[in-house]
């Protein structure tokens, strides 16, 4: 393992868990259901990525590639999906989103 | 088809608007005995039809209504005694949006006052807005119009749920193949890598596994028909897509990590609506969840081609209201030419749901109609 | 598979470690919600980590076979923020 991908290991897994604690710290800061699900679904699909990606390096050419990379499509398909489906229950169930000036909850 | 030019009496002919439904063929063979018994001297089968009128690109829909429309006619040619009914066709509201059941019957009910039509028979599968139920609030409707609507009866013992379309062999074979695969890939491919017992143990439990699912949901996933030809293209353009996804998601990431971790959290989130210039299945669920994945824009709901999109601050929604993904989807799934198209703000397709100069209509909390 | 530099296997495993942190974090947005929607949230998030975890461990281990479980794992979360908020909806209806 030469120089290089260590050190591009390294970088994609700091960036994974760095983006995935930002998502965290998204969903427990931010002030409605909306909000938390911009995080949810965005900057933990980046940080689950990221971290994946670091995978896939770390295995270089075996057929768990295919496994870690087909574990990143789902990962990209469903978060969003799964992030639409939430928010479009809590919108018909007729919670109104979050706006300047209203009290947090 | 049968045109004729002559005015009709009044109230002597029988409206029915069609589209790609799985009940279309019944509800033309019912439209045409009805006609005949009850006496109506015409048949009027009519498409309300959505597409946008930007660019070229709906070319594509607009030879699917007339193919459409065509099989119809032919249909109901067939169908036709000796002395029955005349059959016309017609595509109307091609110059409007639709999008509300009252659009519907807007522009049924403006068709059937031109032709002095008082009765409309619709088909129960017909599904005007894609994916979103119209038909009963269009009927609602259309009878407070005082039209006298009714359903077409058909022959079918077990009524199918939405969700289910007619699938064929293709859909079959597509989910059978890629169910297989993946089946293979959890088994790490010893099909191709082990002896001989390996490939035969793979093969027989692989098609057994994919049969089973093929099998019981080939009506459900792939709903639209599936067309090889364009199924290529549309590939390597997503390919192309991709990347540009990317960047776009690791670009605004680092937007939406600043404003999380600033001390004062500056958000100022609003719903806005956007009336994007695609449709179909794919192609909105391409666009919805692109715009979620990228990051401060959140598609709440779909309703029809009107996205409901909760923007979380300013930056992000007039990334939206400029429409550079809907450009994105469009080249994905129409092609290069049609890229270049106004953005939703020039066109007037985008609006906020709250803040300061918001329109006024509210959220509303699902009192209308719902899949 | 080898991997002969023994920090790259440590530095999975701490990255696996402070997600697990990160994990237990978020439960409290779990507990105290407030309204369903924002727990089903809080556990897809951790669904989510869950995975990259198992996908971490897979190669700190050694051991393929997890990331397997983390391909079927991202399909349960998913499974399970769709049919819960399919199910919390009054109306009772599915699609």
């Amino acid at each position: 393992m030469n120089e290089f991908r260590l050190a591009a290991i390294l970088a994609l897994l700091a960036g994974g868990v760095f983006f995935t604690f930002v998502s965290i710290v998204g969903v427990l800061r931010l002030p409605d259901v909306y909000a938390r699900a911009h995080t949810a679904s965005q900057t933990d699909t980046l940080g689950a990525g990221l971290v994946v990606g670091a995978v896939v390096l770390a295995y270089g050419a075996e057929t768990e590639v295919i496994k870690a990379v087909l574990l990143l499509v789902f990962i990209f398909i469903t978060n969003p999906t799964a992030a639409h489906a939430v928010t479009r229950a809590a919108y018909e169930e007729g919670i109104e989103p979050w706006t300047e000036g209203d009290e947090r909850r | 088809m049968a045109d004729q030019t002559q005015d009709p009496a009044p109230g002597d002919a029988l409206l029915v608007p069609v589209g790609e439904s799985v009940t279309l063929r019944n509800t033309v063979a019912n439209a045409i005995e009805t006609a005949a018994e009850e006496g109506f001297a015409e048949a009027h089968f009519v498409t309300p039809v959505t597409w946008h009128h930007v660019g070229d690109v709906d070319r594509a829909a607009r030879e699917a209504v007339r193919r459409l429309l065509d099989r119809v006619s032919v249909w109901a040619d067939e169908d036709t005694p000796e002395g029955g009914p005349t059959v016309r066709t017609n595509v109307i509201g091609s110059d409007e949006y639709l999008f509300s059941p009252d659009d519907y019957a807007a522009v049924l009910a403006e068709y059937a006052d031109e032709h002095e039509i008082e009765r409309i028979l619709v088909d129960p599968e017909y599904s005007p807005g894609g994916n979103v139920p119209l038909l009963r609030p269009m009927e609602v409707a259309l009878a407070k119009r005082g039209f006298e609507v009714s359903e077409a009866p058909t022959s079918r013992p077990v009524r199918r749920s939405r969700l289910t379309r007619a699938g064929g062999a293709l859909q079959f074979g597509l989910l059978f193949g890629v169910s297989f695969l993946f089946y293979q890939l959890l088994g790490g491919f010893s099909i191709v890598t082990g002896d001989s017992f390996d490939f035969f143990y793979e093969l027989f439990s692989g098609s057994l596994a994919a049969g089973i699912v093929a099998g019981t949901l080939y009506t459900v996933s792939l709903s639209d028909r599936t067309r090889i030809r364009s199924l290529l293209p549309q590939f390597v353009r997503l390919v192309l897509f991709v990347p540009y996804l990317l960047y776009e998601i690791v670009k605004s990431n680092v937007v939406i990590t600043y404003i999380i971790l600033h001390p004062k959290l500056p958000i100022d989130p609003r719903l806005t609506r956007v009336r994007s210039a695609v449709w179909g299945g794919p192609a909105l669920t391409t666009l919805a969840n692109s715009i979620t994945l990228t990051p401060g824009t959140l598609t709440v709901r779909t309703e029809g081609q009107d996205l409901y999109v909760h923007g979380l601050f300013a930056g992000a929604r007039e990334g939206i209201a400029a429409g550079s993904l809907e450009r994105a989807v469009r080249f994905v799934f129409y092609g290069r030419r049609t890229a270049a198209i106004p953005s939703p703000e020039e066109r007037g397709d985008y609006e906020e749901l709250q803040g300061p100069d918001a329109a006024p209509a509210p959220p509303d909390g699902g009192e209308e109609e719902l899949p | 598979m080898t991997l002969a530099v023994p920090t790259l296997t440590d530095a999975f495993l701490a990255a696996a470690a402070v997600l697990v942190v990160l994990a237990i974090a978020v439960l409290y947005r779990a507990v105290v919600g407030p309204t369903m929607q924002d727990r089903v949230i809080a556990v897809n998030v951790l669904g989510t980590n869950t995975v990259i975890i198992l996908a971490l461990l897979a190669v700190a281990l050694d051991s393929e076979s997890f990331l397997d479980i983390a391909l079927v794992y991202a399909l349960l979360n998913f499974l399970m923020a769709v049919a819960i908020s399919k199910f919390t909806v009054k109306r009772g209806d599915v699609i």
